[in-house]
């Protein structure tokens, strides 16, 4: 009765197209599907949704959460941004503590859902939206325990000022020729979800000796794989590895003097889900924000911070290659849960740190 | 031959002199007293010859040589000098023998003959057994025993004290006197002491300088300031005393209610009238029931008691003059006793009267 | 009728004369026993609890509890975790030395000396305590990354050299950028303790033949050596707690210390139990480097017994106060001004490494933080609220402790004391790991609310609002209060009307003091925060992990300036040196 006098109001509002301060949220509830406007409902009770975000930029996860917080008014998007690597720890420290914080949880190491899967610990959630995705991608597991919310190209970049696209490697080998001592930055496996991936491509390619020889090169280790976006922008290094196409992408259309090189074996492709946990206290926000992750709204938002959308009905990213032109390498689920924390701990060995 | 020389020595701060113009020489092996009230300018006259102060006018002198005057200080490191402060000053980080042994070291002497020295030395203040421990093990008496064994190991020209014993207790204080008077005895190391304990200064000085508002009053032998006080500010500084106003008439000396012969006091009085002032020491009064007989020439006085105390070793009488509102104090034995109101004759000893300007 | 009425008024009667009785043995306990024992609880809450179980832990099996070993073969059974210990010890030496290295010349002068600029120095010395560390190390990458950083930019200019000047990724770099932001505690014990040197100590030096260096050397130094001796432990302790500068520099640098050692611990699997084992033997240094100090200091006696007597003046030290001068400069521009002014350039520019053009410049990174980033704002809301709870919450219990324990109230007040100082050498990582281990679970379940955080913080700094609130009570002779109560106040009235408003300024400079470091703590908040609880400074550390230092410049000095207004308030209310009061 009262839902219904002040759903009422509403459309009273809208029917007089007033430009007032509830119009945008009165659209966006009138346009919703069904199924959407049923989660919202429910969401709405809840108040808010936390995300442990390890898959878009801090600006970019950002803007997912307050482009899905204009949409759906009245759900709160808690971000909380990290590597991929730090967030699943943050989800075991909560696990430990037995306190569920987490409603949403987002890596780009894939192996973090097969092994939450298998010790039961996510919601079974098929996101209707996720029927308008990719098809390449639009199962990311057949029991629907996780969903497929990232599709993210890992390559090389140079700064154009320090490295001439003549000289620049053009090879994920090319990184091994002495000429890039001192020269080279990239992130790290025990923070980098996707770092850690690329590790278990390359040791799959070329054995661990490529990251022994890779060391002589001194390269600059950070933490994220988007840290040397940054160091490449100061002048600091010049030739950044496995930098996330994205990332790189907005920062050159801020002006930096970067370009992506698309590597001759092929760009390593994180095809990573996002999962509810069994225990999320929010469950009705977070099946929505994972419907909100596959529609084609926030392949929207994401495609303006230059990251590949998941659906056909939005183009690639200005400044991309189509992905049915790329040779995409990417480690299966199995590779990637038993891998990662090996070549984590190799790395550990070989790198110091 | 004269070893340290100050000369119109004097120190100000802005508008404030806080040492006025004061000479004072000491010949070799002296040991000379500064005494004086808190805030006469003698720690500021000591600290001068010590060099950690720079003279505003005056020099101090060396052996003839010029050590200190305005613009030009030789620092206090290089005056072969040794200093035993108000406070010890010993270091609480050394042993006892660290401590003697720190000037020894500075001098590069050889390790063999520090640890001679500072042995000889701990034994003269009878240290030796405490050679091992730190400052805070000892007694007050024993760290000033080690102050004093720091300052005089160097064998310095001069040794400086700045009120050494105010810090003990009264006891100590009286066997510590003895025992820097002692040790001066042993090595003859021209001191300059400062305090402002008259007893102190009395116990250990060959001469003593008070000290008023940063001038030398009067520099004399222990005694003689005692008994000759030439200042209004000595004689009542030092020990205590009546001060009666008088006056120097053709060589009598009249004062309310009797009168003496000037020659009686101080042969050489004498000159022309003038008002002076008398100093009379309260033990140096008799006291007398009756009149005694006038027959020596010493004047009498009858007054009475205006008020008394008891102080165990002697009577403290304040006795009214007849015929005068003046106040003599007057200290007696302790079974000579008298009552208020009781009526009493006083007689003076000439020659225990120092006429003071 | 009547019969009934009796026997009913009878037990009546009875039970109102045992509650009489009852509450008549309450009213002869003094309140300030109750006290006492709510005091004993909380200290056993804040400190002895969450260290005992992190003690506990460190012997159990993870899920079953059963007594083990193993988790200290875990731990100590790799070479590279014993390398991060070995790391850490270094560091914290080398770290501590360059501290006192550049603190104590700057005491020095400050406190005996006519240097000029003191005022400047103190400025400096202020700066750089109020400054995080990791804030400071962002800007050090800034100045001194081998290729870009400014200095070595103007290295490579000036010079035509290839190589760099200084690399702040080195372990060189690393014990630099700490030292710089530890020093500040090297100067406040040291000056604090030349303060109380007496001149005669230095006179008495000079007389015998020692110059102004040499009794520097052989004797205001050596007297002051116990707070040396502190401020160096102090300072090692810090260093190897220290979170954010080793994963800021630490892991480019390729050094692996304690701090980041720990926090692999917690990577999935977490090993709590493991990371409680790696964390005994930081105990075992404290207590080991305690003992050397103790045995060190042994007998001797030093500044605090002597303090009393003389008088104190300063050195003049002709030309050489330039000197001293120039090294205060130096220090206050490695440490503040240079960091500074780059952080400042960094937050307007669009990339850090190309100078100051009109073409680098934008506000992008303030209006992402201010209007764009949800958390940022919250965050800094979270800072401010919980180091004013920590900070009252602190020097409430410091205040009641430190009472009980001057006034001697209570037998055994001292060991309250003692518990209420005890996390001063406790490493706030160990602290926090404790925290985690104690109450992160049910049956509290306090993991990621705001009271972990408030009671993790009131632990760690509790130490320094009870020995401000020591100084304090002791300054207020308990004459004060007697003359009170036998006019007819009770304890309490007494306290609250005579004692509390002669010691409110200082309580209000340990508030401040609390409340400032509590703002920029990282160590004792990473293990503890949940997603709505982030402070500013684990915010920072979650952004640091990009790499984007624009942003994070622009959001540290959106701390400083917080900070500065709270340092301005205290100056205004307490008095310029407030922070660097030591007593």
């Amino acid at each position: 009765m009262q839902n219904a006098t002040r759903r009422h109001v509403l459309k009273a509002a809208a029917g007089a197209a007033v430009y007032g301060l509830a119009a945008p949220a009165l659209a966006t509830a009138q346009t919703l599907p069904p199924h959407e406007r049923e989660l919202y409902e429910a969401a709405k009770r809840e108040g808010e949704i936390t995300w442990y975000s390890g898959q878009y930029s801090a600006e970019g996860s950002e803007a997912v959460g307050r482009a899905f917080t204009e949409r759906y008014p009245g759900v709160r998007c808690n971000v909380v941004r990290s590597t991929s690597q730090v967030a699943f720890q943050r989800l075991s420290q909560d696990a430990r503590a037995r306190v569920a914080q987490c409603d949403v949880f987002s890596s780009t190491n894939s192996g973090h859902f097969t092994l939450l899967k298998r010790e039961n610990r996510l919601t079974q959630f098929r996101p209707r939206n996720a029927d308008g995705m990719l098809e390449s991608i639009r199962v990311a597991d057949p029991d629907n325990f996780y969903q497929t919310t990232f599709l993210g190209l890992f390559q090389l970049g140079h700064n154009t000022q320090k490295v001439s696209e003549a000289e620049a490697p053009k090879s994920w080998t090319d990184l091994l020729e002495p000429k890039w001592r001192d020269q080279l930055a990239v992130g790290h496996p025990g923070f980098s979800g996707a770092i850690g991936v690329w590790a278990v491509q390359m040791r799959k390619m070329y054995g661990w000796d490529y990251f022994k020889r890779l060391e002589q090169n001194r390269p600059q280790i950070g933490r994220s794989s988007q840290d040397p976006v940054t160091l490449l922008n100061a002048g600091e290094r010049t030739v950044g590895v496995c930098v996330p196409a994205g990332t790189t992408l907005l920062s050159i259309s801020r002006g930096n003097p970067l370009r992506l090189i698309y590597p001759t074996e092929g760009v390593l492709a994180t095809i990573a889900p996002s999962a509810i946990p069994r225990n999320a206290p929010h469950p009705n926000a977070a099946k929505l924000f994972m419907e909100y992750q596959a529609s084609k709204e926030m392949s929207q938002v994401i495609r303006g911070l230059f990251a590949e959308p998941l659906r056909p009905d939005v183009p690639g990213p200005e400044g991309s290659l189509p992905l049915d032109q790329i040779k995409l390498l990417t480690p299966t689920l199995e590779e990637q849960e038993k891998g990662v924390p090996e070549v984590r701990e190799l790395w550990r060995d070989t790198f110091g740190v | 031959m004269s070893r340290l020389s100050l000369r119109g020595l004097t120190k100000a701060y802005g508008k404030l002199t806080v040492v006025d113009h004061i000479n004072l020489t000491l010949v070799e092996g002296e040991f000379v007293s500064l005494l004086g009230p808190s805030g006469c300018g003698k720690t500021t006259t000591l600290r001068m010859i010590a060099g950690f102060v720079e003279p505003t006018a005056g020099t101090v002198e060396m052996g003839g040589k010029i050590i200190s005057a305005p613009g030009a200080v030789m620092p206090p490191e290089r005056r072969q000098m040794s200093m035993i402060f108000q406070s010890y000053a010993i270091w609480p980080n050394m042993t006892v023998e660290e401590n003697v042994a720190f000037g020894l070291k500075l001098r590069k002497l050889p390790a063999e003959e520090v640890r001679r020295r500072v042995a000889e030395i701990l034994g003269v203040v009878q240290m030796g057994h405490l050679a091992g421990r730190y400052p805070a093990e000892l007694s007050g008496g024993q760290q000033q025993r080690v102050a004093l064994a720091r300052a005089i190991v160097v064998k310095p020209d001069v040794l400086l004290l700045d009120e050494p014993l105010s810090n003990l207790d009264a006891n100590l204080r009286e066997e510590m006197r003895f025992e820097i008077r002692r040790v001066h005895d042993e090595f003859r190391i021209t001191t300059v002491y400062v305090t402002h304990d008259q007893a102190e200064a009395m116990a250990t000085s060959d001469r003593i300088a008070v000290m008023n508002a940063g001038r030398i009053e009067q520099v004399d032998a222990p005694h003689l300031l005692y008994t000759r006080p030439r200042t209004r500010f000595v004689a009542s500084f030092i020990g205590r005393t009546n001060l009666l106003e008088a006056r120097l008439e053709n060589g009598d000396i009249r004062c309310d209610g009797f009168a003496m012969k000037a020659l009686q006091l101080d042969p050489a009085m004498g000159g022309a009238n003038r008002p002076i002032l008398l100093s009379v020491r309260p033990q140096s009064i008799g006291l007398h029931c009756g009149r005694p007989g006038n027959g020596d020439g010493r004047p009498v006085i009858p007054g009475v008691i205006a008020q008394r105390v008891f102080l165990g070793e002697t009577w403290d009488y304040v006795i009214q003059p007849a015929g005068s509102d003046m106040r003599l104090r007057v200290t007696a034995p302790p079974l000579q006793v008298h009552e208020v109101g009781d009526p009493v004759w006083m007689q003076l000893d000439p020659a225990q009267v120092a006429i003071v300007e | 009728m009547t019969n009934s009425a009796t026997a009913l008024r009878e037990p009546a009667t009875g039970s109102a004369g045992r509650r009489t009785g009852l509450l008549g043995r309450l009213r002869q306990v003094e309140p300030v026993a109750l006290v006492w024992l709510v005091l004993v609880l909380l200290l056993l809450f804040l400190v002895v609890a969450p260290l005992a179980k992190l003690f506990m832990v460190s012997f159990e099996t993870q899920d079953t509890g059963a007594f083990t070993l193993s988790n200290y073969l875990t731990a100590y059974g790799r070479a590279r975790y014993l390398d991060a210990l070995v790391n850490s010890l270094i560091l914290g030496l080398t770290s501590a030395t360059i501290s006192v290295v550049l603190a104590v010349p700057m005491a020095w002068a400050v406190s005996r000396t006519d240097m000029p600029g003191k005022g400047i120095t103190w400025a400096v010395v202020l700066g750089a305590f109020v400054m995080p560390p990791y804030l400071g190390a962002i800007g050090w990458i800034l100045l001194a990354g081998p290729n870009s950083g400014v200095v070595n930019q103007l290295w490579r200019a000036i010079t035509g050299a290839e190589g760099a000047f200084f690399n702040v990724y080195s372990f060189e770099g690393l014990s630099l950028v700490i030292a710089l932001h530890s020093f500040p505690l090297v100067f406040i014990f040291v000056k604090a303790a030349l303060d109380l040197v007496s001149s005669e100590m230095e006179d008495a030096a000079n007389i015998l033949g020692a110059g102004t260096w040499t009794a520097m050397r052989k004797v205001s130094l050596p007297l002051v050596w116990p707070s040396i001796l502190g401020a160096f432990i102090i300072v090692f302790l810090e260093t190897i707690a220290l979170f954010g500068t080793p994963a800021i520099i630490g892991i480019p640098a390729r050094i692996n210390v304690v701090t980041t050692q720990l926090w692999q611990f917690f990577e999935y699997p977490v090993r709590v139990e493991v990371a409680a084992a790696y964390a005994m033997p930081l105990l075992l240094i404290t207590i080991g480097m305690i003992v050397v100090q103790k045995l060190m200091l042994a007998r001797k006696g030093f500044v605090s017994q002597t303090g009393k007597g003389g008088e104190r003046r300063v050195i003049k030290l002709g030309p050489w106060r330039w000197a001293l001068f120039g090294w205060c400069a130096c220090v206050g521009a490695l440490s503040v001004a240079m960091p500074l002014l780059i952080l400042v350039q960094a937050s307007f520019a669009k990339a850090w490494g190309r100078g100051v053009s009109l073409d680098n410049f934008t506000l992008r990174n303030y209006q992402l933080l201010l209007f764009e980033h949800e958390m940022a704002m919250t965050s800094i809301w979270n800072t401010i609220w919980f180091s004013a709870a920590a900070a009252t919450l602190a020097v409430l219990i410091a205040l009641l402790v430190a009472y009980i324990v001057n006034r001697r109230l209570v037998p055994f007040g001292e060991a309250l004391g003692f518990l209420a100082m005890a996390p001063f050498v406790i490493p706030g990582i160990v602290m926090a790991i404790g925290f985690y281990a104690a109450y992160a679970s049910p049956p509290l379940a306090l993991y990621g609310t705001a009271a972990i955080i408030i009671f993790a913080f009131t632990a760690r700094f509790l130490p320094i609002a009870y020995a401000n609130s020591s100084a304090a009570i002791r300054a207020v002779h308990p004459e004060m209060e007697e003359a009170a109560r036998i006019l007819g106040s009770g304890r309490l009235h007494a306290i609250s009307r005579v004692t509390a408003p002669l010691i409110k300024k200082a309580l209000l400079g340990g508030w401040l003091i609390v409340f400032i470091v509590a703002s920029r703590e990282l160590s004792a908040a990473i293990f503890l925060v949940g997603p709505r609880t982030r402070t500013m400074s684990v915010l920072l550390y979650d952004l640091s992990e990009a790499g984007n230092f624009e942003v994070l410049a622009a959001f540290g000095g959106l701390l400083l300036l917080i900070t500065l207004v709270f340092v301005a308030i205290g100056m205004k209310l307490v008095g310029r040196d407030f922070m660097l009061r030591r007593s």
